[in-house]
């Protein structure tokens, strides 16, 4: 059984390491975490029409100062591909993505399961370094790492979220 | 319209204000006619220099942002169009050079050669403030508008089909890092009470 503050975790864990700017097209699993940030006044949300519009936004407000992240399902990275490489990667943008893991353990449409089961790949594909916590413990002892290498690198890092960590959805 | 003429009817209005440019033509005309760095080129991602200069107005609200797209290229990020509207940020401008082709791979037509429109899209998206210079003294006047006036604007201008001239100079990163220390260097006004 998931614990389910683990939203309220990652929420923190996206504050604490100075983001205040983030970009979503929402998913089920995922919006446990805006909620956090909804209610937060020193937070900006932006809901786009798609992702990678997310990308593009966040990439423009780091270039003028600001952290983002772009809060999606993982059918939002297949999505974002071409701008992850020939904008993030290719210019040294980094962006932290928040990915909602569907098309794995536990997955009931079979629509969600190719991407699903090609996301890592993907992800490996661009060179995108990246973390799939299963518990709140996990969660912990890797993110604040995970981000600093990010704008360390200067290139995006990703938050894989498993069923294992969320709960999942359940169809 | 002449997209060059166009481009220096800009460039001879601007102080302090942010450019961002489309990938392609927009990208070297700004290069060849104005090479500044509060110019923020974009070399890739087709799609996205409204939404990066999006960003940028959102994160700098002191700072003016006109990006300079093309036809193609925003057909293809059309949601953006309703972000615009939704975020209504007053200090953000989309200049749509629209020559109703995919000029840089050849001339292929786009969907503004036939039946769609650029001005009519984005009124359709909620944006009020959609202007349609048709000549150059039009085109003057309503830069003076969008680098004075509370956006968010939308300036869909026809312009002739034709090739910028030269080549780009694609240091892809190096333009990023002149650009983000250039604004950062621009002084912020003292935060409100």
């Amino acid at each position: 059984m998931a614990d389910p503050s683990w939203s309220k975790h990652l929420a923190d864990i996206l504050r604490r390491n100075g983001i205040r700017l983030f970009a979503t097209v929402p998913d089920y699993i995922v919006s446990h975490v805006l909620e956090h940030l909804w209610a937060d006044p020193e937070c900006t949300v932006v809901t786009t029409c798609r992702e990678e519009e997310g990308l593009g936004l966040l990439s423009g407000a780091w270039l003028a100062g600001r952290r983002g992240a772009l809060l999606m399902q993982n059918s939002g990275l297949g999505n974002c591909v071409n701008t992850l490489g020939s904008l993030n990667v290719a210019s040294q943008i980094p962006v932290v993505l928040v990915i909602s893991h569907r098309g794995d353990l536990g997955e009931f449409n079979p629509a969600q399961v190719p991407v699903g089961q090609a996301t890592e790949r993907i992800l490996d594909a661009l060179d995108i370094r990246h973390a799939m916590p299963g518990s709140i413990a996990d969660l912990e002892a890797q993110a604040d790492g995970l981000i600093k290498l990010g704008y360390t690198r200067a290139l995006p890092v990703a938050f894989l979220l498993p069923a294992g960590l969320t709960g999942g959805k359940l169809g | 319209m002449n997209r060059a003429t166009a481009t220096r009817l800009l460039l001879e209005r601007l102080t302090s204000e942010v450019v961002v440019s489309n990938l392609g033509q927009a990208t070297l005309d700004l290069q060849r006619l104005g090479d500044r760095p509060l110019n923020c080129y974009t070399f890739g991602a087709m799609g996205q220099c409204s939404s990066i200069g999006l960003g940028i107005a959102l994160a700098r609200p002191d700072v003016r942002v006109v990006c300079l797209d093309g036809d193609g290229s925003l057909l293809m990020n059309l949601g953006v169009l309703c972000t615009i509207a939704t975020l209504a940020l007053r200090n953000y401008a989309l200049v749509v050079w629209d020559n109703e082709v995919h000029m840089t791979t050849g001339g292929q037509p786009t969907a503004t050669a036939f039946r769609s429109s650029v001005a009519a899209i984005a009124r359709g998206a909620g944006i009020e403030r959609v202007l349609e210079p048709r000549d150059e003294a039009e085109l003057a006047r309503t830069y003076d508008r969008i680098l004075r006036e509370d956006g968010p604007f939308v300036v869909p201008v026809k312009v002739e089909k034709g090739r910028a001239e030269g080549k780009l100079d694609r240091d892809v990163v190096g333009y990023a890092r002149r650009f983000t220390t250039a604004l950062a260097a621009l002084p912020r006004p003292a935060a409100a009470p």
